[in-house]
């Protein structure tokens, strides 16, 4: 246990990081994104003419509409940095060619595996914290219970992970950080927008067949349990909650991903001499 | 210390290693030449345990290198042909980092680390970062770095490569520091000179195989029981020195170029001694005299022309 935490892979990685200029460059445009669209919710929100005609405004749902907002941009502004911090990881280390000296250490495989996790999940948990100030606003509006907040974030922090460890698989793959870094950009579009399409296909079938789309069984709904954003929608109110109900099997597949691709990036990197 | 027994390792393209044998005794400094391709990074890599080999054996230390890795590690301290820095680090950082990776403890970690710097010469430069240092720095900061975690064996694999003379040549007065401190060290050079002033012996390699080590094994200082080869320079006059050569029997001038002789006599050492001592009571001015043979770099150049390309 004191090896995992006092890995000395950890403490480089850390320094390292934040010594680059996207150490703070990142931070500041993804404080900026999340909070531009906070404010494009916000001003949504409170517009009295939406829908062509006079409403009456609760707090409730401007709290709803900025909770979601802001959960939602923040999932996809660090699935799009998820691959910068972890598909170069490794093969950082083979362009430097500094990981002869790691694997001829006492460093072992999961060691060095291990730290280059921890410092691409840790830097994006360093962002999704920046915004919680932002989150919590929507209690202030009220309509959020603290439980969703638990749960958007675990939601988020799970795939995040899941979705760093195939950054690393690609990246204990591919000789080249560019190679790397599109090969796990492909891989987030498989997920994101291939599941959605395979899912509007499935979907519009079984619309077809049985003239209506409500109560879609869970074989329907599968491709989408890969999709990054599946578990969140579970969050998102009316009928759509309804409709996407199985957030767990998206989160037992997120977790079974991550696991197989540390699995696979720790056996190619213990062969990696090869590729040296 | 090193044993390695009918080694293949087969790359795409046909190189790697086809049935090497090498045997290296602890405190031997070994120098392994041969040409481009020849084997040589493989076979260190696997030494290294970087690569795995596909048949064959080879012990570091008495631990069989794909059994025991982690104590052939241990054991062991590698420099790759062109090692890596983490640029952004400062030097004390790199150390720092490379002490924990060989789970030094306290108080032999700070020890191993301070060791380091005065090794490498950068204790002054300790909050420097490393991409501030020149190459024949780094490479002293690497070499200290191998060295953090008291290596029985050395495996270095061209750290000369890119070195100013002057870098050379104090890489050369370490290695030769290390070796006479009890480490065993195996290094791959294609500058025979530096091999040929620091090696206790070196071993040829081409095409993944050995070359014939009786053809080609070197021992500094060693001269062969029964063919000699003399070089001689010296000043003045060569009849002088003819006559002495005339005196002894089979005595043969193999080459002769203004005031230099290569002569093969038959004998050891003593019948050089004896030889040099005879064209001095004659009165040669001899200004070189080397029994040696021929340098490595001629048995290189026989070896390697000799083989087909």
């Amino acid at each position: 246990m004191t090896r995992i935490i006092s890995n000395p892979m950890i403490r480089k990685e850390l320094r390292q990081r934040l010594r680059e200029r996207r150490a703070w460059l990142l931070p500041t445009l993804y404080l900026l994104v999340v909070s531009g669209t906070t404010l494009f919710a916000y001003s949504l929100a409170i517009d009295q003419t939406i829908g062509g005609g006079q409403r009456e405004i609760q707090g409730a749902d401007i709290g709803i509409a900025i909770f979601m907002t802001v959960i939602f941009t923040q999932i996809v502004a660090l699935l799009l940095m998820a691959p910068v911090f972890s598909a170069a990881a490794i093969t950082i280390e083979k362009e430097q060619r500094t990981l002869p000296g790691l694997l001829t250490s006492l460093l072992t495989t999961p060691q060095i595996w291990w730290g280059k996790f921890v410092v691409a999940v840790l830097f994006l948990l360093l962002l999704l914290s920046s915004g919680l100030p932002l989150l919590t606003l929507s209690f202030a509006f009220g309509g959020v219970e603290p439980m969703q907040l638990v749960y958007a974030i675990g939601s988020t922090v799970l795939v995040l992970a899941s979705i760093c460890a195939v950054g690393l698989w690609c990246s204990a793959m591919f000789r080249r950080s560019v190679h790397s870094t599109a090969a796990c950009y492909g891989l987030l579009l498989v997920l994101t927008v291939v599941t959605s399409v395979i899912f509007g296909f499935l979907a519009s079938h079984w619309s077809n067949t049985n003239g209506s789309a409500d109560q879609m069984p869970a074989y329907v709904q599968a491709p989408l349990f890969l999709n990054p954003l599946y578990p969140l929608l579970a969050l998102v109110s009316g009928d759509i909650r309804a409709e996407f109900s199985y957030p767990l099997s998206s989160w037992l597949l997120f977790a079974a991903m991550g696991c197989l691709a540390a699995a696979f990036a720790m056996r190619r990197l213990q062969r990696s001499g090869d590729q040296l | 210390m090193i044993e390695v027994k009918d080694l293949h390792k087969e790359f795409r393209g046909g190189r790697g290693l086809k049935g090497f044998s090498l045997e290296i005794e602890a405190g031997e400094l070994v120098g392994l030449v041969g040409p481009n391709g020849a084997g040589k990074t493989t076979l260190i890599r696997i030494l290294s345990t970087l690569q795995p080999a596909d048949s064959g054996s080879a012990t570091v230390a008495s631990f069989d290198v794909s059994g025991k890795p982690a104590s052939v590690r241990a054991a062991v301290g590698y420099l790759p042909d062109v090692p890596g820095v983490y640029q952004d680090t400062r030097v004390d950082e790199f150390l720092e980092f490379f002490a924990d990776a060989f789970r030094l403890k306290e108080p032999r970690r700070t020890a191993a680390i301070e060791r380091a710097l005065e090794r490498s010469g950068l204790e002054d430069r300790k909050q420097d970062f490393v991409e501030q240092l020149s190459l024949g720095w780094k490479q002293r900061l690497l070499l200290a770095k191998t060295l953090m975690h008291d290596p029985k064996i050395l495996l270095l694999d061209e750290p000369a490569t890119g070195l100013d003379p002057l870098a050379r040549m104090a890489l050369r007065e370490e290695l030769k520091q290390l070796h006479a401190g009890g480490i065993t060290i195996l290094v791959s050079s294609h500058i025979l000179a530096d091999l040929e002033d620091i090696c206790t012996r070196v071993v040829f390699i081409a095409d993944g195989a050995n070359v014939s080590e009786a053809e080609c094994s070197m021992r500094r200082g060693a001269v062969a029981p029964a063919t000699l080869r003399c070089q001689v320079e010296f000043e003045g006059p060569a009849s002088a020195a003819d006559a002495v050569i005339g005196r002894i029997a089979d005595a043969r001038v193999l080459e002769r170029k203004g005031g230099r002789l290569v002569i093969e006599l038959q004998g050891g050492a003593k019948d050089a001694s004896a030889f040099l001592g005879e064209l001095l009571v004659a009165g040669v001015t001899v200004i070189h005299f080397d029994a040696r043979g021929p340098g490595l770099e001629e048995r290189y150049r026989r070896t390697f022309e000799e083989r087909p390309s």
